[in-house]
C-alpha cells in the first residue's frame, strides 16, 4: 500500500478522538489504566502512519515542515506518556497531547505547507530531538514559574506549602535536565553543520543566560536557611530569561545574522 | 542573602565574601580591560594551555589534599558557585544585548562589552569559575558514593566541557577553501582574509547538487512582490496535487520538468545536463475576468532566459528560483603522512582527519548545480575529543536529572 500525506487525515481523526478520550479519562476517572489504553492507541496508530509513510517515500520523512511535525507529534505524546507515568503529573499528560494535537492540526489544515522544504542544515536527525526536549522544558518551567507564583501568594495568605515547594523544585530539575539536554543536542548539531559546537549566537548566549539563572537557583536552595521568597523570584526571574532565548531574541539588536532567527 | 550577620572576612566565608571576591575579580578585568584592551587568546596557544592546565590542576590536588581548611571549603562550596555563576550571567547578558564584533575584529567598547568573550572580567571569572568547579568536584570525588553517579556525570562533564572549550579555544582554527573541480588545493584563507598554505590538501573529483521543486507566485511587475500584499501565497507545485488557487487565479499543472530546455519554438523538453533548469505547462484561469490560457513558465537560470506568464496590466505567474535540496562534494584528502581519505562531503556530514574537521561549506550559488568550484570549511580543534567526553557526561547527567527529578529531596520526605 503506497500511504501519502493523502492519507493522513485518515489516520489523524481516529488518534484525534482516541487522545481527546485520554485526557477526559485523566480527569474524569480514577481509572488510569484507561487513559493508558487511549493515549498509547493514538500513539501507536501515529507511529503506524509514520511507518507506512517512511516505507513508502523510501527515506525517513524528515525533509519537510509537515514531516517534521509528524515527528514532534510522536515525541510528544510518546515522551508525555512516560513522564506521566513517572511522575503522575496528569497536566504533563494533559500538555503532551494537546501540543502533538497541536501539530496534528496544523498538518491538517495547512497543507501546503506540507511540502515546505527544509534548507540542508536542518536536514540533520538532532533536529527534532532538539526541538522536542525544548517544548517539554518550557512546558515544566512554566508549570515551574506558574508554582511559584501560586507559593508567594499562598506565604501572604501564610498557608501550608511544603508539597507545594518539594513539587515546585521538582518541576525545576526535571525541566533543567531538558533544557540541558535540548542545548546538549544542539551543541553536537552544530558542530556537525556550522562547524563549531558553541558560537556565542545570541539565541545560544541567551540560553546561557538562562541556563546560569537556574543554575543559580537549583544551588541557592540547596541550603536549609536558603531565603524562600528570594529563591521563587529566581524562578520567576530565569523565566523571564527563557521567555526571552525563545522569543525575544528575534527583536534584539544583537541578534543580526542568528542562525536560530529564520525569516520567512 | 545570607541572614545571620556574622562578621566580614570571618571563616567560614559564605556568600557576601564570595560575591565581594567574585565582584573584585570583576573589578580588576576592568582595570585590565580599561589599560590593556582584550584578553590575546594567542597568548595560551599550546603548549601554554597545557602548561596551565597541569598547573591547575596541581593546585586542585594540593588544594584536596588540605580538604580541611577553610579555603579549600569556601572555593568547593556552593556560596562561591552561586557568586561565580552570577558573575557569568552578568557577562553573557552584557553579549546578549550588545551587538557583539566579529572574531576578526577589534570592539569599539572601551569596557569590552562588544568583545565579551575575549574581555578580561569574563576570562578571569570563566577561568575562577573552573578552578571552583574543579574544587567542588575534587571535594565529592574524595568522599565516593555510585549513588552521587547523576552528580559526577554533571559536574565533571561540565568541568571538561569548559576546560576543553576554553583552553581549547586559542588552539581553534577555521578556514575556509575553494576548490575547482578536477583540481587540488591546499591553500585556505583565514577569518581575516590572508591566504595560508596548509598541511592538508584537497582534490575535488565532482560537486553535485540536488534543488527542491520550485514554487509558483503572482507578482506585481511595478513592485516585484508577490501577492496578495504582505501575505505572499506561493504554490509549491505538486505533481499529485496539480491544482492551485493564488487571490483567485486558479492554477492547473499539466506538464513539470524539472531538468528543462527550451526548444526553439518556445516549449521544453527534458534534458539533463548542467544549464536545465525547471519548467512548468499550466493552465490559469479567472472566473472574474474571463482570463483562460495555457503555456511555459520556467525559472532561469545562468543558461536559459526566464518565462512567465502576463495576467493582466500588472500581474505575472513566475517561478521562483529552487531552494537547495542537497549539495555533495567528492573529494579526496592528502594528509602530510601521504595518507588518503575519500568522502562525500554534504551539509551535516563533515569529514574527521585528525584534529581536522572538513565541512562542505558553500558553492557557486549562481551557477547552481553547474557550479564550477565548491568550498570547504576546515576547522582545526585538537581539544574536539574531550569537549565531545564533556558534551556526552553532562548529556548523560543531564537525561538522569530530568528522569531522577530531586532524587535528594524525595529521599529525606520518604
Amino acid at each position: 500500500m503506497n500511504i501519502s500525506w493523502d492519507h493522513f487525515t485518515a489516520f489523524a481523526i481516529p488518534v484525534l478522538i482516541s487522545w481527546m478520550l485520554a485526557i477526559i479519562t485523566l480527569f474524569a476517572t480514577k481509572k488510569r489504566w484507561l487513559n493508558k489504553i487511549f493515549t498509547l492507541a493514538g500513539i501507536v496508530g501515529f507511529a503506524t502512519f509514520i511507518v507506512l509513510l517512511w516505507i513508502s517515500l523510501d527515506r525517513p520523512p524528515m525533509r519537510t515542515m509537515g514531516e517534521t511535525r509528524l515527528w514532534y507529534t510522536f515525541f510528544l505524546s510518546t515522551i508525555g506518556f512516560v513522564m506521566y507515568a513517572k511522575w503522575k503529573y496528569s497536566w504533563i499528560q494533559a500538555f503532551s497531547l494537546v501540543m502533538a494535537s497541536v501539530f496534528i492540526f496544523i498538518n491538517i489544515f495547512k497543507p501546503e505547507i506540507h511540502s515546505k522544504n527544509l534548507m540542508p542544515a536542518l536536514q540533520s536527525i538532532w533536529f527534532v530531538p532538539h526541538v522536542t526536549a525544548y517544548i517539554l522544558s518550557y512546558s515544566f518551567l512554566s508549570a515551574a514559574a506558574i508554582s511559584a507564583v501560586i507559593l508567594l501568594w499562598q506565604y501572604k495568605k501564610q498557608k501550608e506549602t511544603a508539597t507545594l515547594e518539594a513539587f515546585t523544585d521538582n518541576l525545576v530539575y526535571v525541566g533543567f535536565g531538558l533544557l540541558m539536554t535540548g542545548l546538549l543536542i544542539g551543541a553536537i548539531w552544530a558542530k556537525e553543520a556550522w562547524g563549531h559546537y558553541w558560537s556565542w549566537d545570541p539565541k545560544e548566549t541567551w540560553a546561557f543566560v538562562t541556563g546560569a539563572s537556574y543554575l543559580i537557583y537549583i544551588h541557592v536552595r540547596l541550603r536549609e536557611s536558603r531565603p524562600k521568597k528570594f529563591t521563587l523570584w529566581l524562578i520567576i526571574f530565569s523565566f523571564i530569561f527563557l521567555m526571552i532565548t525563545w522569543k525575544g531574541v528575534a527583536y534584539l539588536p544583537s541578534a543580526q545574522g542568528s542562525v536560530h532567527v529564520y525569516s520567512q | 542573602m545570607n541572614k545571620n550577620s556574622s562578621p566580614w572576612w570571618k571563616a567560614p566565608w559564605s556568600y557576601k565574601e564570595s560575591f565581594a571576591v567574585v565582584g573584585g575579580l570583576i573589578a580588576s578585568g576592568i582595570m585590565l580591560q580599561l589599560s590593556i584592551g582584550n584578553f590575546d587568546y594567542e597568548i595560551i596557544r599550546y603548549p601554554v594551555n597545557i602548561y596551565l592546565l597541569i598547573l591547575t590542576l596541581i593546585a586542585v590536588a594540593v588544594l584536596t589534599l588540605r580538604h580541611k581548611s577553610h579555603l579549600f571549603q569556601w572555593l568547593a562550596g556552593v556560596p562561591l558557585s552561586v557568586a561565580n555563576i552570577s558573575g557569568l550571567l552578568l557577562y553573557s547578558m552584557i553579549m546578549g544585548l550588545t551587538m557583539q564584533a566579529p572574531a576578526n575584529a577589534d570592539g569599539q567598547s572601551a569596557l569590552g562589552f562588544d568583545t565579551v568573550t575575549r574581555s578580561w572580567p569574563f576570562v578571569i571569572v570563566f577561568y575562577f569559575t573552573l578552578l571552583n568547579l574543579s574544587c567542588v568536584t575534587s571535594r565529592r570525588l574524595l568522599n565516593f558514593h555510585w549513588r552521587d553517579y547523576a552528580f559526577y556525570l554533571n559536574h565533571l562533564g561540565l568541568l571538561v566541557l569548559l576546560y576543553a572549550g576554553g583552553f581549547g579555544a586559542a588552539d581553534l582554527r577555521r578556514y575556509v577553501m575553494h576548490v575547482e573541480e578536477g583540481a587540488t588545493e591546499w591553500r585556505v584563507y583565514n577569518e581575516k582574509d590572508d591566504v595560508l598554505e596548509l598541511p592538508l590538501a584537497i582534490k575535488l573529483n565532482d560537486f553535485y547538487m540536488e534543488e527542491y521543486i520550485p514554487k509558483l507566485a503572482i507578482i506585481d511587475r511595478r513592485t516585484g512582490d508577490a501577492i496578495p500584499n504582505g501575505n505572499p501565497q506561493m504554490w509549491q507545485i505538486d505533481t499529485t496535487r496539480t491544482t492551485a488557487n493564488i487571490a483567485g487565479w486558479n492554477i492547473q499543472l499539466e506538464k513539470y520538468i524539472h531538468e528543462a530546455v527550451r526548444k526553439s519554438d518556445s516549449t521544453y523538453q527534458q534534458i539533463p545536463m548542467p544549464g536545465s533548469c525547471p519548467a512548468a505547462l499550466v493552465k490559469v484561469e479567472n472566473s472574474a475576468t474571463g482570463f483562460n490560457q495555457s503555456g511555459w513558465i520556467c525559472c532561469g537560470n545562468f543558461a536559459q532566459l526566464y518565462m512567465t506568464m502576463q495576467l493582466n496590466d500588472t500581474l505575472s505567474l513566475v517561478m521562483t528560483r529552487p531552494e537547495p535540496k542537497l549539495f555533495r562534494s567528492d573529494i579526496e584528502v592528502y594528509t602530510p603522512d601521504e595518507k588518503t581519505y575519500q568522502a562525500q562531503l554534504e551539509v551535516n556530514k563533515p569529514l574527521r582527519v585528525g584534529h581536522w574537521m572538513i565541512y562542505q561549506y558553500s558553492y557557486d550559488a549562481d551557477a547552481g548545480k553547474a557550479s564550477a568550484y565548491s568550498s570547504f570549511e576546515l576547522v582545526y580543534d585538537p581539544w574536539m575529543t574531550w569537549v565531545y567526553v564533556g558534551i556526552f557526561m553532562f548529556l548523560a547527567g543531564s537525561i538522569f536529572l530530568l528522569w531522577e527529578g530531586n532524587k535528594k529531596a524525595r529521599r529525606k520526605n520518604a
